[in-house]
């Protein structure tokens, strides 16, 4: 192949295009190089969740990304709870629990991270590539 | 002509990469809401169907022992629990009551770590508890009764009071009320971890309420905890569980309230009747345990708890009473302090935490 009539005509073509690069049109080649390793670095890293999963009870609820903005209502063992999912981060923002700690947690921003409501049995796990631990301790 | 062989090369590799990436970890993971908290159970290279029934198992295990040791709720009208009949018996004054053989156990075991930590950990205190408003699903503020807490304290309620023969039970104080909040978790830990280990499970992960025992590891690595942080949704380090170990932490952020600027959380120092405000959380790491002497899984419950309480100065000694090695405090004011031993084992999460070592 390497050999072949049709490959040698495409390397003579390619080694002409260079040939006429300017400085210019490197600049481009090697920003756009380093623009795709900077965005595959920052979105592909395990520190940045990219999902969030619910769960009700003893199941999964569901799980979205959070690459969104939307409120998700669950109905609960008390009733309806709100969550909000906010470009890369999640939090209770309603809640009909008496105490308002899952409220009170805020927002979640780093995989691994959790906010539980136990009156209500709804939990919220931002999710990543990897899992920094097996369960939490509190 | 070598082409083909190296196309073929090529779709094997992407295959066999495809196959490893997508390639599921033999990994069992359930979370349930029983015993009043969120249970979370991993268990690791078993099949699934066996791995979701043994789960099964430990949980109904957990619901009946909470049903039978619930503080303050009967399992329905008018009939108390286990423990709801013995605090009603022991009210009354010196009557001999029949118990349950495990339920001996518990409170011999109890009495020795209530001993031990001299009246630090008392769980004979309910009436006190029931007082700041715990003992409730959902609890507030609460109007404080100094009075009424000066006389409970007054009463003097302790482990020593109750008296155990032959599967019987009396109390020579009528102001003893039984709340095993402080070592049921983790007395289920164990019974959990040994039902386990009868079945044959090599590596299991438990997690009671914040409680958590291990069996083995996940996979080639050891099962993996995070701490969480007293005032952010988020863990401030990790520790890694060999096998046997237990974690446990106290914190006065689980159950609360806040009156008047103050939070009142339900660790109640049983000296003077009122709530600890000196510390954010304690945090005990426990090796597995001799067979004669409280398990592990009941000194991670137990042991954070005089440790919280005690005064700053005599943090340490309140932990080497109660054999406790490694431990973390974070106090009122956000400092950190952790032991010697515990230094090597935690992992922090963020860089440049500043913490003070204890000895």
């Amino acid at each position: 192949m390497l050999n072949s009539p049709h490959c040698n005509n495409l390397r003579a073509q390619l080694k002409s295009l260079t040939q006429e690069f300017l400085a210019g049109d490197w600049l481009v080649l090697i920003a756009s190089i380093l623009c795709v390793i900077y965005l595959f670095q920052t979105l592909w890293t395990n520190e940045h969740a990219a999902k969030v999963q619910i769960r009700l009870g003893d199941k999964i609820y569901a799980t979205y990304s959070l690459n969104q903005q939307r409120e998700i209502h669950v109905h609960g063992k008390l009733g309806d709870a709100t969550i909000s999912i906010a470009q890369g981060k999640a939090r209770f923002s309603k809640s009909p629990c008496h105490t308002q700690y899952c409220v009170h947690q805020g927002w979640l921003t780093h995989a691994g991270q959790a906010a539980i409501c136990l009156p209500n049995q709804i939990s919220l796990e931002l999710l990543g590539e990897t899992k920094p631990y097996d369960t939490l301790n509190y | 002509m070598r082409k083909p062989y190296v196309i073929i090369a090529l779709v094997a590799a992407l295959v066999f990469g495809a196959y490893l990436l997508s390639r599921e970890e033999p990994l069992y993971h359930t979370q349930s809401y029983v015993f009043g908290t969120l249970v979370d159970i991993s268990i690791y290279d078993e099949d699934d169907e066996r791995a979701r029934s043994l789960s099964n198992h430990i949980l109904q295990d957990f619901q009946s022992l909470h049903n039978r040791l619930h503080a303050w709720k009967p399992i329905s009208e008018g009939k108390p629990s286990e423990l709801g009949q013995l605090n009603s018996t022991f009210e009354r004054g010196r009557m001999l009551t029949n118990i349950s053989p495990d339920l001996v156990a518990i409170l011999v075991d109890a009495k020795v770590l209530s001993v031990k930590s001299h009246g630090l950990f008392n769980p004979a205190i309910g009436h006190l508890i029931g007082t700041w408003g715990f003992q409730r699903d959902e609890f507030s503020a609460v109007d404080v009764n100094d009075r009424k807490i000066k006389k409970l304290v007054k009463s003097s309620p302790s482990m020593n009071d109750i008296v155990l023969e032959n599967n019987t039970a009396y109390s020579k104080n009528s102001a003893v009320k039984l709340d095993l909040g402080g070592y049921a978790k983790g007395y289920a830990l164990d019974l959990a971890a040994n039902y386990l280990r009868k079945q044959h499970v090599n590596n299991a992960l438990i997690n009671i309420g914040g409680n958590i025992i291990a069996i083995g590891k996940h996979g080639d690595k050891p099962w993996r905890v995070g701490i969480q942080h007293p005032r952010a949704p988020t863990a401030i380090a990790t520790v890694d569980l060999p096998d046997g170990w237990a974690v446990g932490t106290s914190g006065d952020y689980q159950r609360y309230f806040m009156l008047k600027g103050k939070r009142y959380c339900h660790i109640i120092d049983p000296r003077t009747g009122y709530p600890a405000q000196h510390t954010q959380s304690v945090t005990v790491l426990v090796a597995p345990q001799p067979a004669n002497q409280s398990q592990a899984g009941v000194l991670s419950d137990v042991a954070s708890k005089p440790i919280f309480i005690e005064s700053p100065q005599n943090r340490s000694k309140a932990a080497r009473e109660l054999g406790i090695e490694n431990f973390m405090v974070i106090d009122d004011q956000a400092n950190i302090f952790v032991s010697t031993n515990m230094v090597k084992k935690l992992n922090w999460l963020s860089p440049n935490v500043k913490f003070a070592t204890l000895q």
